[in-house]
């Protein structure tokens, strides 16, 4: 049994991982680039060691160092968040091998379902319905795939068998463009997987992207703890999330029969600890298995907030070997939580990466909002790690109290130094059809765009022009006074003088 | 000092007589500027009604106000310059060069062009990683390009420039 957890991670995610041992009482071991000494989750933590320089494959993608720091500061456990080593299967079983824990599932299941073509072999091998494409877990080449994307049809999908978060993926509307893509898709898996092997998936158009969260601890006990709703995305990217899931809304039978297919997949590849299985789902209820995501997900906090349960100290007491404390029928969600991701992204300006030092930062509080980051002001953004700045989460009794909340959070956020894709979660708080839940993986690419929005919303020109004449006045004052400086009649070493005595 | 403001295709007229006295199109008003610490964060009061917005710089001359989750792009001139403006046509005319700037550091992927290439607007000039995300960089316009200031797998900090299209 361990008393002290090394987070290899950095960001929200690391801190919010402290935070879960804090409470629970063990201690924390923080990894960090160089880029990140002054980064919130070296200070929180109770030790922290530098890992290298700040390219993550220096770093945070450095398994041999962090287990290596792992054994001299005497933890027990790893915890590896999301991203990063997360996913590696190679990874968790050095973590194994070396003698510690790993926070997370066996190598066997991140490997299972790491590669998402015998995830999608193995669980169809267990009755689970998957979205038609290729079969096989062997690497086709371009010639191949383009001979077999007729048979799966357009439009399609190309994905990156080691993927994730939407990196290496690419739409296809016409073979045309398809071999194009194919090698967007393959540069795009090799810079972010190392491994550039793609296959196709059927695009299902119009569909929803909802999740179920799982847990299972080492004695065989199974539990799902109802669905999140993850439709919301661009470019593959989740912005937004919401459980439960408007769609699924009050279907509680809908609810348990995707549970139970979760839980069935989960027992194919004899799932351990947090995971979430991804599933689309079509308009008239018939839902595929599209993945299994075999770590803590960036939005689990909204799981937490309409069920309960703390899934990250679920997490750890599974790795201790504990059983978990409650059944599948104790299992409720009650109101409803929005999670914001508030991104270093314009949204103004097509969604750009920003970078930069945060100036300033006033962050949302006040009743039913959590925030979770690890940022503050005076912290450098840079443009190494990910653009996630924080997650905003709001909880209230109904979904349309959640929105009304999740709009009042959205207007106290100030952060300066850095834009932000705050202004686009206030479109859509604001927008009818995500108000109506009338909305698919594809609104926000297709139905979304930021000009109409600013334009429907109420708007306010006389005192934005009002605003920024003052600016510019005061502006126009200040070089107008910086002129006229050289006109005093003193000379200028006297005045130099002068200014040099005030200021000693 | 009376400046003509103008956002898209409105246009105000507002005379500003100190930080609490405004004559916006010919009504006076009584006003509360204040900036918050130091900050692009700014509070305005108007007859009792509190507003605040950040406002930004544009690096081209004008400035971007963002309030309560809307962008205005915002043009500020003086009356003295407007006159001279309007009798002078419409100021600096959109020809000449397009340089690309790095919008952020990044690291440079790919550069698909070359120079001498001829290219169509919307065309991807190059691509820039930052933040795990590859950014497609493209043509505001066609032309020809006409420099290439930087190579695949160089590191280029924001503002750098990269490219130019004539």
């Amino acid at each position: 049994m361990f008393n002290k957890v090394l987070i290899a991670n950095r960001g929200e995610i690391a801190v919010r991982i402290i935070r879960a041992c804090r409470e629970l009482g063990l201690d924390t071991v923080a990894v960090f680039s160089e880029a990140d000494r002054r980064a919130l989750h070296v200070r929180y933590a109770d030790e922290a060691f530098l890992l290298g320089p700040a390219p993550s494959s220096e770093s945070y993608l450095r398994g041999d160092k962090i287990i290596e720091i792992a054994l001299k500061s005497g933890a027990g456990a790893i915890h590896p968040g999301y991203g990063f080593l997360a996913e590696r299967s190679d990874f968790a079983q050095n973590v194994i091998d070396a003698g510690l824990a790993f926070i997370g599932p066996k190598p066997s299941s991140i490997a299972a379902m790491g590669d998402k073509g015998i995830a999608r072999k193995t669980v169809s091998a267990a009755g689970v319905p998957v979205v038609p494409g290729t079969e096989g877990d062997g690497a086709l080449t371009d010639d191949q795939l383009l001979a077999l994307a007729p048979d799966v049809g357009f439009p399609l999908l190309i994905k990156a068998t080691a993927g994730g978060g939407g990196k290496g993926m690419r739409a296809v509307d016409h073979i045309e463009e398809m071999p194009g893509l194919l090698q967007a898709a393959r540069r795009e898996a090799e810079a972010s997987f190392g491994d550039g092997n793609v296959y196709l998936e059927k695009l299902v158009e119009g569909a929803r992207h909802i999740e179920i969260q799982i847990l299972a601890d080492t004695h065989g006990n199974v539990v799902h703890l109802g669905e999140r709703e993850c439709s919301l995305q661009r470019r593959h990217q989740k912005l937004l999330e919401e459980a439960p899931s408007p769609f699924v809304g009050d279907d509680e039978e809908l609810r348990q029969r995707m549970g139970a297919v979760a839980v069935k997949a989960a027992q194919s590849v004899e799932y351990v600890n947090a995971g979430t299985i991804e599933f689309l789902v079509e308009s008239d209820k018939s839902f595929y298995f599209l993945e299994m995501n075999t770590r803590l997900q960036v939005e689990h906090p909204i799981t937490e907030a309409v069920t309960g349960i703390d899934i990250v100290k679920e997490q750890i007491r599974i790795a201790r070997g504990r059983q978990l404390s409650f059944t599948q029928s104790d299992v409720r969600m009650t109101g409803w939580a929005i999670e914001c991701r508030v991104n270093a992204e314009d949204s103004h300006n097509n969604f750009m990466p920003s970078t930069g030092r945060i100036a300033h930062m006033q962050l949302p509080t006040g009743p039913g909002v959590r925030v979770d980051t690890g940022v503050y002001p005076g912290f450098e953004i840079s443009p190494y790690y990910d653009s996630l700045i924080s997650k905003l989460i709001v909880y209230a009794g109904t979904r349309a109290e959640a929105i009304l909340r999740m709009r009042r959070a959205l207007e106290e956020y100030r952060l300066v130094g850095v834009r932000t894709n705050i202004p686009f979660h206030q479109n859509i708080m604001d927008s009818h059809r995500f108000m109506a839940g009338q909305f698919d993986t594809q609104f926000v690419e297709k139905r979304f765009s930021m000009e109409r929005a600013d334009q429907q919303r109420e708007s306010n020109p006389q005192v934005a022009a009002i605003m920024a004449t003052m600016v510019a006045h005061t502006q126009t004052q200040r070089s107008a006074h910086i002129i006229r400086r050289s006109k005093r009649d003193t000379s200028n070493w006297k005045w130099l003088g002068r200014w040099e005595r005030m200021h000693r | 000092m009376k400046y003509i403001t103008t956002i898209d295709d409105l246009q105000y007229t507002i005379e500003i007589i100190d930080n609490h006295q405004v004559i916006f199109d010919g009504v006076p008003y009584e006003v509360d500027f204040e900036s918050v610490s130091g900050q692009p964060v700014f509070t305005l009061l108007v007859n009792g009604k509190s507003h605040e917005a950040y406002i930004y710089d544009d690096d081209d001359g004008g400035w971007e106000v963002l309030l309560k989750g809307a962008l205005y792009p915002v043009a500020v001139v003086d009356e003295r310059e407007h006159r001279l403006r309007a009798a002078f046509g419409s100021g600096p005319t959109q020809s000449g060069e397009y340089n690309l700037k790095a919008p952020m550091p990044g690291l440079v992927v790919s550069v698909l062009v070359k120079e001498g290439d001829q290219v169509e607007e919307g065309d991807v000039l190059l691509i820039l990683e930052s933040m795990k995300m590859q950014n497609e960089l493209k043509s505001p316009r066609a032309g020809v390009v006409s420099r290439v200031n930087t190579k695949d797998g160089d590191h280029v900090e924001r503002k750098h420039l990269m490219l130019s299209v004539n």
